[in-house]
């Protein structure tokens, strides 16, 4: 059966079938064109835009070199690195704050509250915890947390905690030293951060194995070894706190250094602090190193040095003898014996260290100058401390925040020879306890000014070692034989005094000798503290020859008596015996 | 006028199940092509999806539960008599209805549209069951015109389309501010109407209205003038509105000729949003680079032509309609995916058939495909309605028994 015939519509279904899909091919191959366009043509452009999208550029923190220390005839760390995490939110992606927040107190403990705050902070990068443990963070990884992440950051570690924290100084938040050591080595220390140039994701992370990747290998900061015996440094501290201690004392500090390189052995501050935990310290001077970063009047410790000069200056020989009235005026001042100083009478240059007259260093002092205190005698005495003893400028040595301290100028001011008689016998001039210790160690040494160091070597990432020589920085600081005179001086001084300082037993097989200051303190106002004193000792142990060089320094110390001889040489007579005890002072032979 | 009174009625069931032969089994291979592509994309991408922390793994085991939920649904609707479809119009419609409803009550708000619908750990794109629905509904309304000689007819034909069509705008593209898929669905309406013979005037009236209706749409919505202006000028706001298609441009320029390979992909990793859904085909693009979305838009190609042989030669007018519709479907939905992955529209936020990640999307997809198949089952030799009667009055078809005599 044929069926009926219909209307024929314009055209048949199946070319409205074709054409539709004609249609269809029409637009499929518009596309290919337009891909042909896109990925073909513009190729260059868009492979630039995406490269400037994609490809990011980073910093590579480099390892933070760490610090060693002597220990005996070994080489042992006192500062190291140890990876902690930081926990940090991305608030962004947090969708339950409360609940994230009470994960994390109940696994690493901390503010809830305080948790749920940074997590409502508007930024992408919320800091939620700092320095947290491997385990801590094994913790927090295993809850899988939304929007939560940890990230490794280098922090530094102290095997002999808060040993020489002052020297070492501390790494702040930012990676950068602070104080001591970190800070003046800052840079070696910190090394070269390494660059990567990294195709990433959208947050920043490198997707790997892309041959867009530059990589600048990171270098690691230089390994420093100081020059101090870590045993020695612990003995020199744990001495100190005692000594300071029943010197009812609140602050001091003590040196110990070689006298034939200038190699700081021992450098103890107190009161000290943990680097460690640097932020919890709420009174900044307890970073200050200050035996390098405070210069103070060293009061009486100076007269060694005045009496060497005037020695070497030929202006007095050791025998010479002179009489001593017990007080000179000067201008409109009058110089005085604070001391007990058995009134006027003939006196020895070894009777001006052994009686710390104050009046024998005025003598000396006028010595140089043909009979009284004048241009000549500040002039040649200027020169002695600046250009001989290295006063009034840094010495060098590797710490933040060295002092110079300051010497009178010879030529100008008010009261130049009163001034200049009081530098004689340390007051009126500042010095740090360090610049202090560098110039006896010259007096001993037979003449020889070395700078004083705390870094004995340091290694480079590459294995290169860079060993410290001795730097001399003056020869001929005095003659041989002046140094010779004056180290017997100095014993003298002990001998004499032994008893009133504190050290009963003296070792006479060594050799051990020194001069104590009792300084006055000058007023922020102009004047000095009728009640306060700092007290000073300086001087050396050794056989024949001297072999540590020691400066103590008490601060205010809270007993009655002369604080050097009463707060310091107590001090000075322990730092002996410790080095004669455990630190192979060699005897006279 | 034309007179359309005596077409070809459909054949009943057993006089079809004589005529059964094989399927067109291309169809399903070139199918599963596109969906191995999206599965391997998705797989080779997971990494940089992982932005919730849920691994790597979850997003391709994720589709693969998808896929295999798709080909029982395949398996089923294959094996389903096409005219079975017939009866189940109305729940289907209802189904539709409610779930229209239901995702503009109880959806989530995603990029400014209302697209899902959640329940239990699933979520659901009401969308897909509508256009599904729309499909069943619309070759049946129409065969019947068609058999009626009623499809010029305004109150019969014309009124009830103009309805359905005020209806789709308003749900879609209003409610649920979907104008990706309102495309689609006018799309669909378009193909099957122009297919079932309608004439061209009256096509033209109904696009008509069909622009005006689409450029009030678009001037009543913010969410979607902004996308307008983005795509007039897509560089101009490359941080904000303009973002996807900037990213979405970078991603297929990049590519070049060969693409960067299938692990080397970047803008995945968090650059270009929905990389694994709507905007997978950039990455496609800088992954395998034009060489390879030229076979893939050929694959596509050979997929839609064995769409269109079934359409030809379908047994009968619902059989041709349906597979028309679902021509229609696949085709504006990749065009319109496509086509904004490079530039030439908007982005509309569709996704791409077959390849695109996402369950529902590819279990309605493999439905329709499903009903293809199993109409390719009963396709004639030739094409049925593009061949004039021979002298004998019997026509060339390999199986049929009745043919359309045009006058001439």
């Amino acid at each position: 059966m044929t069926p009926p015939a219909v209307n024929r519509p314009f055209l048949s279904p199946t070319t409205r079938i074709r054409v539709w899909y004609g249609l269809l091919a029409i637009i499929m191959a518009v596309f290919v064109v337009r891909l042909f366009y896109l990925q073909v043509i513009r190729y260059n452009h868009y492979h630039i835009a995406a490269l400037q999208t994609q490809l990011k550029q980073y910093e590579i923190p480099p390892a933070r070199g760490i610090i060693e220390a002597h220990e005996g005839d070994q080489v042992v760390p006192i500062v190291l690195n140890e990876p902690r995490y930081t926990l940090f939110a991305d608030p962004k992606y947090v969708k339950d704050p409360a609940q994230a927040a009470g994960k994390i107190q109940g696994n690493i403990g901390g503010d809830y509250s305080q948790y749920i705050n940074v997590m409502k902070q508007n930024s992408r990068y919320a800091v939620l915890a700092k320095k947290l443990t491997k385990e801590q963070k094994d913790k927090l990884d295993k809850l899988n947390l939304l929007g939560i992440g940890t990230r490794e950051e280098d922090y530094r570690t102290y095997p002999q905690g808060p040993l020489a924290a002052q020297l070492l100084g501390f790494v702040n938040d930012e990676g950068q030293g602070k104080y001591g050591l970190e800070q003046y080595l800052n840079k070696e220390l910190q090394g070269t951060p390494g660059e990567l140039k990294a195709i990433t994701d959208a947050q920043g992370v490198p997707l790997a194995a892309n041959k867009d990747n530059v990589l600048k290998a990171p270098k690691s900061g230089d390994r420093v070894t100081m020059t101090i015996d870590i045993a020695m440094q612990r003995q020199a501290e744990d001495i100190l706190k005692a000594g300071l201690d029943a010197a009812k004392s609140k602050s001091g500090g003590a040196i110990i250094m070689d006298p034939y390189t200038g190699a700081i052995k021992a450098m103890a501050n107190y009161p000290t602090y943990n680097p460690g935990e640097f932020y919890k310290v709420t009174d900044a001077n307890a970073f200050n190193n200050n035996d390098v970063s405070s210069p103070l009047e060293v009061g009486s410790i100076m007269k060694p040095l005045t009496a060497a000069a005037a020695l070497n200056q030929g202006v007095v020989n050791a025998n010479t003898t002179y009489f001593d009235p017990s007080r000179f005026t000067i201008g409109d001042a009058t110089v005085t014996n604070i001391e007990e100083d058995g009134g006027p009478g003939t006196r020895s240059i070894s009777d001006i260290l052994s009686l710390s007259l104050n009046t024998g260093a005025t003598w000396l002092l006028m010595q140089m100058g043909g009979g009284e205190v004048n241009q000549k005698a500040r002039d040649a005495w200027h020169d002695y401390m600046v250009n001989h003893y290295q006063f009034g400028k840094p010495t060098g040595i590797e710490q933040g925040y060295e002092a110079g301290g300051s010497i009178p100028d010879p030529d100008k001011g008010f009261g130049l020879n009163i001034q200049y008689a009081n530098t004689a016998f340390g007051q009126g001039m500042t010095a740090t306890p360090l610049q202090m210790g560098a110039a006896l160690s010259s007096l001993v040494n037979g003449g020889t000014y070395y700078q004083p160091h705390l870094i004995d070597r340091t290694t480079a990432a590459d294995g290169r070692i860079t060993t410290k020589q001795p730097t001399i920085i003056k020869n001929g600081v005095v003659s041989a034989n002046v140094s010779t005179t004056l180290v017997g001086f100095l014993e003298n001084v002990i001998n004499r005094n032994h008893i009133t300082y504190g050290m009963p037993n003296l070792r006479s097989q060594f050799m051990i000798g020194g001069k104590t200051g009792t300084a006055q303190i000058a007023k922020p106002t102009g004047g000095y503290y009728e009640d306060k004193y700092n007290g000073m000792f300086m001087g050396f142990v050794g056989g024949n020859k001297a072999q540590y060089v020691i400066v103590v320094r008490v601060d205010q110390p809270g007993i009655t008596g002369y604080a050097g001889s009463k707060a310091a040489a107590p001090i000075f007579g322990n730092l002996t015996n410790m080095l004669i005890d455990n630190f192979g002072v060699l005897p006279k032979s | 006028m034309m007179s359309t009174s005596q077409r070809r009625r459909p054949s009943t069931i057993d006089a079809r199940e004589q005529r059964r032969h094989r399927p067109d089994y291309w169809l399903v291979m070139l199918a599963t092509a596109l969906i191995a592509i999206g599965l391997v994309v998705v797989y080779a991408i997971s990494p940089g999806l992982d932005k919730n922390g849920a691994g790597g793994g979850y997003y391709v085991s994720k589709q693969f539960m998808a896929i295999g939920l798709s080909a029982v649904a395949f398996l089923a609707v294959a094996n389903t008599p096409v005219q079975w479809w017939r009866k189940v119009e109305k729940p289907m419609i209802i189904a539709a209805a409610v779930a229209a409803v239901a995702v503009r009550l109880f959806g989530q708000r995603v990029n400014g549209a209302y697209r899902w619908i959640q329940f239990g750990g699933m979520s659901f794109q009401a969308v897909e069951l509508i256009k599904f629905a729309l499909l069943i509904w619309l070759a049946g309304f129409l065969s019947d015109r068609i058999r009626r000689g009623a499809l010029n007819n305004y109150q019969q034909t014309l009124k009830p389309l103009m309805i359905v069509l005020g209806a789709i705008g308003a749900v879609v593209a209003v409610f649920q501010s979907d104008l990706g898929s309102t495309g689609v669905m006018v799309a669909m309406m378009a193909a099957m109407v122009f297919v079932a013979g309608m004439p061209l005037k009256r096509v033209g009236m109904i696009a008509g209205i069909v622009v005006i209706g689409t450029v009030l749409a678009v001037a009543s919505s913010g969410y979607r003038r902004d996308r307008l202006l983005t795509y007039l000028h897509p560089e101009r706001d490359c941080q904000n509105a303009g973002y996807q298609a900037c990213q979405a441009l970078i991603a297929v320029g990049s590519g070049g000729i060969a693409g960067l390979g299938l692990a080397r992909s970047v803008q995945a990793y968090g650059y270009l949003p929905e990389a694994a859904n709507d905007s997978i085909f950039a990455i496609i693009a800088e992954k395998f680079g034009f060489i390879g979305v030229t076979l893939l838009l050929a694959i596509y190609a050979a997929f839609f032509a064995r769409l269109k042989a079934i359409a030809e030669r379908a047994p009968d007018d619902y059989s041709r309609l349906i597979v028309m519709g679902i021509l229609a479907w696949f085709s504006t939905q990749a065009l319109i995916n496509i086509g904004a992955m490079i530039g030439l529209l908007p982005i509309k936020g569709i996704t791409l058939p077959f390849i695109s990640y996402g369950g529902t999307s590819l279990l309605f997809v493999a439905g329709a495909l499903g009903v293809a198949f199993n109409i390719s089952r009963y396709t004639t030799f030739v094409p049925q309605t593009n061949q004039p009667p021979n002298k004998e009055g019997a026509s060339r078809e390999r199986f049929a028994t009745t043919a359309v005599r045009y006058r001439t």
